[in-house]
């Protein structure tokens, strides 16, 4: 299926509030993926916890996403928090008993940002607002840039965020409408929206195809059963960390305080603009390997989309920068390892034991054809424009923000014992990086699931 | 000089892509403004040249003339002719280049440069990479290179032997010239490709 650009930039336009314009064509270029039927047991206790199937990919275990996410930032426009609270927990529930929590029906985690929690609340986050240990700082932390964000990357200041997950397009409609035009809580600032995968059958991927359906330039370089536009599975299981290992309580680093976090997370949401032809025609194979994961990598089967990245795989600081002394390169994967990876096992707080190695960040990100976004209220701030542009929504799981900032500034040469490898911001030394361009930045806190309606705003009176 | 590109560029890009298979262009001979300078590279370098019949628009194949870049014969009589316009206000480029390598057919090394802190790492790399399939036309069995180095870097780039040597022909992949329009003007280049031979 070809879409002109007349077809696709008109369906945009027309149908981004109320519907999902281009993105029902992920409906029809690839079927749902067969996915086990779910378990009795109701939701989890963790909005995030969000349990995918595996499938094998080139011999690595890999997860299999949902098909279709979505992204809805919100302002507030609430007199009452109790009464909305109760409200907005209703409709909550009403979602839960219609879809089984998982990609098969839907998925909704509600984040919430500093400026809900600083505007109508302040006494109460004070009281029982998470504390890092480790960092010294709370777990939610304001919004900032990195060393590779352009200057002019926006550092949002949303109240809440609500991120859907389904492989049915009406499921993701169905909770938009629920939450957002029947309840009057909520002006909503942006809608972002997006897909992966459909590719591991061995059949064009999702990416390819909506890439070359909408044109963007650099479409035909995408290996066509690839899970995300730049040609490597995002997804193997090994690379994204464990159930419950990105709850604010599982690895220590965080003090629960009065502990009515429990069972919560740290979210990241960001924009990030690729630029595919720079990627494809710029770095060869063999170095958009090594760019992609770590210098030295040199047995990567040409062609190869899922390379295996276990925790025995996980590099070090001492390997990181010898290989930067030796090569000049850092491996985007290989930097962010000597943060992103437990450095020794860890038992968690119910007994499982996490083995040194094990990936700790759990990303929820998908590729996106918004540019940057299906909708904003501030088109001018947000530089809105109708042409389609290959990108990612870039969602994150971490235990705390400052676990997440240690991550990012890894992936700009910044090592966790305060070293910092002279790259070049976005230099092609930094492979991903250098054809990466983030738009916009906001940090949220994602309440367990029995808070996560308004937080806080029960305990206000 | 914008939007004569850019007018230029969709009616030929349709044309291109329509035409795509075989037939659309068929290699003549060298057209008579362009020969003498064709000639005079075949004849300096003494190996043969191949010589376009057509150039994407708004170009011309005039060596010396107005769209004429570079005009480079090495030592080792390997050439780089160079074909460009530079749109104005971001309009975009369109930009192809012609290389030959007489008497090899390996594929050359390009230096590369990484600055590490305070060093500088230097190394090579094949100046042609990331085969992607083949174009065949007019008697040439193409391998498509698509990621290339020095002049050729952001081109989608053919390269084929004749005879014991290398030729090369690559076009930038900018606007106003999408990467699928790249492919289809290549396609085209081949297309018209005519062998000039040195004289004497």
């Amino acid at each position: 299926m070809r879409l002109t650009r007349r077809r696709f930039l008109g369906g945009a336009a027309a149908v981004a509030l109320s519907g999902a314009g281009v993105y029902e064509l992920v409906d029809r270029l690839t079927p749902a993926p067969q996915r086990p039927a779910a378990g009795p047991s109701g939701p989890p206790p963790e909005q995030h916890v969000f349990d995918l199937a595996t499938a094998e990919s080139e011999g690595v275990e890999v997860l299999v996403p949902p098909l279709h996410s979505e992204v809805v930032t919100a302002k507030l426009k609430v007199a009452d928090l109790a009464e909305a609270q109760r409200e907005l927990e209703e409709a909550l529930r009403a979602l839960d008993a219609r879809y089984a929590p998982d990609p098969a029906g839907l998925g909704v985690t509600l984040a919430w940002g500093l400026p809900y929690f600083e505007t109508h609340l302040p006494a109460q986050v004070r009281a029982h607002l998470p504390f890092d240990r480790r960092a010294g700082k709370p777990v939610l932390l304001p919004t900032r840039r990195f060393p590779s964000d352009p200057h002019d990357t926006l550092l949002e200041q949303n109240d809440l965020a609500v991120l859907l997950r389904s492989d049915s397009l009406d499921h993701i409609g169905d909770a938009r409408k629920t939450l957002f035009e029947q309840l009057p809580f909520f002006a909503v600032t942006s809608i972002r929206r997006g897909f992966a995968g459909g590719g591991f059958a061995g059949k064009q991927s999702l990416p390819k195809k909506m890439a070359l359906a909408a044109g963007v330039p650099g479409a035909e370089l995408i290996p066509d059963t690839s899970e995300l536009f730049l040609g490597f599975t995002s997804t193997q299981k090994a690379g994204l960390g464990p159930r419950l290992i990105a709850n604010h309580e599982t690895l220590g680093y965080v003090d629960l305080r009065s502990g009515y976090f429990h069972g919560g997370t740290h979210m990241h949401l960001s924009h990030i603009a690729e630029d595919l032809e720079a990627w494809y025609l710029n770095f060869d194979f063999d170095e958009r390997v090594l760019t992609a994961f770590r210098p030295g990598l040199t047995d990567v089967k040409q062609g190869a989309q899922t390379v295996a990245q276990g925790p025995k795989d996980a590099a070090t600081v001492e390997q990181l920068a010898g290989e930067f002394k030796r090569t000049g390169r850092i491996g985007h994967s290989a930097s962010i390892q000597v943060t992103s990876r437990l450095q020794q096992d860890v038992v968690g707080p119910d007994g499982t034991v996490y083995p040194k190695g094990t990936s700790i960040p759990q990303r929820a990100d998908f590729n996106t054809l918004d540019n940057p976004f299906a909708f904003s209220a501030t088109p001018e701030r947000d530089r809105l424009s109708t042409d389609p542009q290959a990108g990612v929504h870039f969602v994150v799981f971490n235990p705390s923000g400052d676990d997440f900032e240690r991550n990012r500034l890894a992936m700009d040469g910044v090592l966790p014992d305060g070293r910092r490898l002279p790259v070049g911001a976005r230099s092609r030394a930094q492979g991903f990086n250098s054809v990466l361009r983030t738009t916009h930045r906001q940090n949220f806190l994602v309440p367990p699931r029995r808070h996560r309606s308004f937080p806080l705003a029960e305990l206000s009176t | 000089m914008r939007a004569t590109i850019v007018a230029a560029t969709v009616a030929l890009a349709l044309a291109a892509l329509t035409a795509g298979g075989a037939g659309a262009t068929t290699a003549g001979s060298c057209p008579a403004a362009w020969t003498n300078g064709w000639q005079r590279l075949a004849d300096r370098i003494h190996a043969p040249v191949y010589c376009p019949t057509w150039m994407p628009n708004p170009l011309d194949a005039k060596i010396g003339g107005d769209y004429t870049d570079i005009y480079s014969v090495s030592k080792d009589r390997s050439y780089l002719v160079s074909f460009l316009e530079h749109g104005d206000a971001g309009s975009g480029d369109v930009h192809v280049n012609f290389r030959g390598y007489p008497g090899r057919t390996a594929i050359p090394r390009c230096k590369t440069i990484i600055l590490s802190g305070g060093k500088t790492l230097r190394g090579t790399t094949p100046c042609f990479a990331d085969p992607a399939g083949k174009a065949r036309a007019a008697g040439i069995a193409a391998t498509v290179f698509r990621v290339n180095q020095d002049a050729d870097q952001w081109h989608v780039l053919l390269a084929w032997r004749h005879q014991g040597s290398l030729y090369t022909v690559s076009e930038h992949v900018i606007k106003p010239y999408t990467y699928r329009q790249v492919v289809a003007n290549l396609h085209r280049l081949l297309q018209s490709l005519v062998l000039v031979r040195p004289q004497g």
